[in-house]
């Protein structure tokens, strides 16, 4: 019973993680339509932020999402103008995204590779090793400070959402943006703004993860595949999906890990990604998703 | 110089053919045009190039003297032209009073908006009673009203309408034409594309049949209801056969 | 489009009265001469010095223009983007790989099985993944080629990630690569001609049909669950069997080498470098990107630049060139006759 608990725990302090990661997916994903295949290799970029920083200048690795963010939201807003712009309106627009997001990935992966080699690298921050008891369970101190400020900005995101002009204007695009633009949303300026936002919460993520999971450039593969099984089980574009497709597959990994074995950890999520393409292809909380 | 006019505007979308060839319409204040015409006249085409969401590729569409084809969405709200799509294309997870607010998404005073919202209000009723709602759970007569309150909330002064019974029950799409109705009292411009077009000229005082991207025809509304050629060509069979079927 | 394309079907098969010799057309000709002489080909290495290097060239790009041919079936044709086939190529190899280390049966022969294995799998996957379409069915594919990857990667069976070595062929160094050209050529000459035969079937117009709009294709009376479904098994056909040889002459295989997600993306890039939805656009494509990483790789010769590189011409081709070279040139109309067989 203790250790079922436990690892429920241990589920949960992963959830919080994976949910940062969905819900900048999903963001991209609801405004433009943009499958963004490069987000994990956005991470990538925020882990090797947040590890130099580290590094060089003893920033902490969560304190530097501070500089993570800005930065990688100024590359969001780059790359949406130089690579999205122009497909707009494009018949083949779906297509389009997924195949041009997936040579973006190619791309900073091979740049990362280029400059940082295909060592593993993990940022050492006095908590990352440390744990929290009380009774008989105890919490991975840096899983629990990561989750706590994921929560944090999700928290964040959904008050600037629900309550800003801009936020307004980001959901109307995401809902019907036909719509949007008929209430005179410029809806190509939302779509930057929001674009990078998304990388900017890629950004925050990969810096979180940096003390807790090894990456090298080419660990983008993995977690990608883990985030978008995650956003199609939460019906892709719908926020409070992602969260909840994020912390149902955190639990459920994490009871796999232990009864299974953790290489079986990640099977979980394609496996439910199958599972769910047979029961309900819309995803949980979707509606029918198309390009 | 009429007060909304179109010039021979030529326009389609992306790299496709031209939908408009060469239209010229002029529209009059506090007059109620009526637009008829086959699938892919142009209709809607002619509604996204007044309100700015697509920019002719010839010709041009002035309002007040002013050219308005090249300007943002945003600006021609601001010129007192508002739209309401087909479909009543709503913000389906928002709730009334939230779509409402949406369509003053260009008004930059809260204080401002809240006041226009609560005029919606009066004239719809219902809307405020279901104002915390999410939109997609209204009905579809509900939503027609709500898409139009929406555009209202912005106080315009043409009004265009693509479509606005479709899909409706005939006891709705009643309702829909009387409020139109009310809105054409108040000294309102307003231009409606229907695909009941019986029913749409006898809200309207002038009629234009579209077909092929060009004005074919236009006339008092009456006149066009009478004319047996455009009967027999774009509105159908006669009203007594109709009845049968709605029956 | 679609009419543009029927009235060449029209021409192609209406040759009947006109022309009463259709099999010595020109592009015909051309064809026999082409496949002549790449049979002839590896003769030259009884005259000539060691021509290994250009034995392996040739037939590293037949296997990736058998390959981009089978993806442009599904992807092309159907319009339904698959980043999963090395999931085939990979079956295919481990396949005939096991058969060879456990039962000493020669891949030449059970290739073609793992060929037919692979369809099988396609077909089952494609039952569920092909539920979905547009991003979710991307999605789908990329998450089948990880599941067979932890899957491989775990299986000792097959030596789990350190992967499985194979006996070297018993042939002198100068004819080792010689039964590979061959069986590559052949599963590259299979793999574009039942591309082309789809392309002028009823099926075919089925699948491109439902690239453009798949309700309107649904009405039409297309089967278009099982024409999906179909396409992609037959897709899996050649990929299955290129993998069963490649693993051979690779003499060991690891999950990482075939289930490498940049071999997935040189088959989406061959085909819209070339051109998708044409016979002879995943061909030209191959030729030409394995021509091109060829000179990256002499030149550059870091493998990150070479994926940067390969990143970068992607994005170029899908924003500046979408419809590749085969189809721009088709619709300047300077597609030269040999290149058109659409």
């Amino acid at each position: 019973m203790t250790h079922l608990v436990q690892v429920l725990l241990l589920g949960i302090t992963l959830g919080g993680m994976y949910a940062l990661m969905a819900s900048g997916l999903t963001l991209v994903f609801g405004v433009m339509r943009i499958v963004n295949i490069a987000h994990a290799s956005f991470m990538m970029i925020g882990a090797y932020i947040s590890y130099w920083a580290f590094k060089l200048y003893a920033v902490d690795p969560i304190l530097s999402i501070l500089i993570s963010m800005p930065l990688m939201f100024l590359l969001g807003l780059v790359i949406y103008k130089f690579l999205f712009f122009k497909i707009t309106g494009s018949p083949r627009y779906g297509e389009l995204t997924v195949l041009l997001t997936f040579s973006l990935a190619l791309i900073i992966e091979g740049i990362l590779g280029f400059f940082f080699t295909n060592i593993y690298r993990s940022t050492n921050p006095s908590y990352a090793t440390d744990s929290i008891l009380f009774g008989p369970f105890y919490l991975p101190e840096g899983q629990v400070y990561a989750t706590l400020s994921s929560m944090g900005l999700i928290v964040l995101l959904w008050t600037f959402l629900l309550t800003t002009r801009t936020g307004y204007a980001i959901r109307a695009t995401m809902q019907n943006r036909a719509a949007a633009q008929v209430v005179g949303v410029n809806v190509e300026l939302v779509s930057m703004v929001a674009f990078g936002i998304g990388i900017a919460l890629a950004g925050a993520s990969g810096s979180m993860i940096a003390y807790l999971f090894p990456f090298y450039p080419a660990k983008h593969w993995e977690w990608i595949a883990v985030l978008l099984s995650l956003i199609v089980l939460g019906g892709m574009g719908s926020l409070i999906g992602a969260l909840i497709g994020a912390f149902a597959l955190a639990i459920s990994s994490a009871y796999v890990s232990f009864f299974v074995g953790p290489t079986w950890a990640s099977v979980t999520f394609f496996l439910a990604l199958f599972l769910i393409l047979l029961i309900r292809p819309q995803g949980i909380l979707g509606k029918k998703m198309e390009g | 110089m009429a007060f909304l006019e179109v010039e021979n505007v030529t326009a389609g979308y992306g790299n496709g053919p031209d939908i408009l060839k060469g239209l010229s319409l002029k529209f009059e204040q506090e007059r109620t045009y009526c637009i008829i015409g086959p699938n892919g006249a142009g209709k809607s085409t002619l509604f996204r190039v007044i309100c700015g969401l697509l920019h002719p590729r010839k010709g041009r569409a002035v309002f007040k003297g002013e050219i308005i084809s090249r300007l943002r969405t945003e600006e021609i709200l601001r010129r007192g032209i508002s739209f309401v799509p087909q479909d009543r294309s709503l913000f389906p997870d928002m709730t009334v009073r939230e779509n409402l607010r949406m369509g003053g998404y260009i008004l930059k005073n809260r204080r401002e908006l809240k006041d226009r919202i609560e005029e919606v209000f009066r004239m719809f009723p219902i809307l405020k009673e279901r104002s915390s709602q999410q939109a997609k759970t209204l009905s579809g007569g509900e939503q027609q009203m709500l898409a139009t309150g929406r555009s209202l909330v912005l106080r315009p002064t043409v009004m265009m309408f693509d479509e606005p019974s479709l899909g409706l029950a005939p006891k709705v799409a009643q309702g829909i034409f009387e409020c139109i109705h009310q809105l054409k009292n108040e000294g309102m411009t307003i231009i409606l594309v229907e695909q009941n077009a019986r029913k749409g000229l006898e809200c309207a005082d002038w009629g234009c049949v579209l077909d092929l991207g060009k004005n074919r025809f236009e006339g008092p509304a009456k006149k066009i209801l009478d004319n047996p050629r455009i009967q027999e060509l774009y509105l159908g069979r006669k009203p007594q056969d109709r009845q049968e079927d709605t029956a | 489009m679609s009419g543009n394309s029927i009235s060449h079907e029209t021409v192609y098969l209406g040759n009947t009265g006109a022309q009463k010799k259709p099999l010595f057309r020109a592009k015909n000709v051309f064809v026999i001469v082409l496949i002549s002489t790449l049979f002839l080909f590896p003769l030259l290495q009884l005259f000539t010095g060691n021509i290994n290097y250009w034995l392996h060239m040739l037939l590293y790009t037949f296997m990736y223009i058998a390959m981009a041919s089978s993806w442009n079936m599904i992807g092309g044709y159907a319009g339904y983007v698959s980043l999963g086939h090395n999931a085939f190529f990979a079956i295919g190899g481990y396949f005939s790989a096991s058969l060879l280390a456990y039962a000493g049966i020669s891949p030449f022969l059970t290739a073609p099985v793992a060929g037919l294995v692979v369809m099988a799998f396609g077909f089952l996957v494609g039952l569920i993944s092909l539920r979905t379409s547009g991003p979710a069915f991307i999605i789908s594919t990329i998450a089948m080629v990880l599941l067979i990857k932890i899957s491989f990667d775990n299986w000792d069976f097959i030596g789990g990630a350190d992967g499985i070595s194979l006996p070297l062929i018993q042939l002198h160094i100068k004819w080792v690569k010689i039964p590979f050209y061959y069986g590559m050529l052949l599963i590259a000459m299979g793999a574009v001609y039942i591309s082309f035969r789809i392309r002028h079937s009823k099926f075919g117009l089925g699948l491109r049909a439902i690239s453009q709009d798949e309700t309107k294709a649904e009405v039409a009376g297309v089967p278009t669950s099982l024409y999906k479904i179909l396409a992609f098994a037959i897709s899996g056909l050649f990929v299955g069997m290129a993998g069963g040889l490649w693993g051979y002459y690779l003499t060991y295989l690891r999950p990482t080498i075939f289930l490498n997600i940049i071999v997935a993306a040189k088959l989406v890039l061959m085909s819209v470098l070339g051109g998708k939805d044409t016979v002879t656009g995943p061909v030209v494509g191959a030729i030409i990107f394995i021509a091109i990483n060829e000179c990256f790789r002499t030149y550059l010769g870091f493998t990150e630049l070479n994926i940067v590189a390969t990143g970068l011409l992607m994005v170029l081709v899908l924003l500046f060139f979408p419809q590749g070279i085969v189809g721009t040139l088709k619709e300047l109309g300077k597609l030269p006759q040999i290149l058109d067989w659409d």
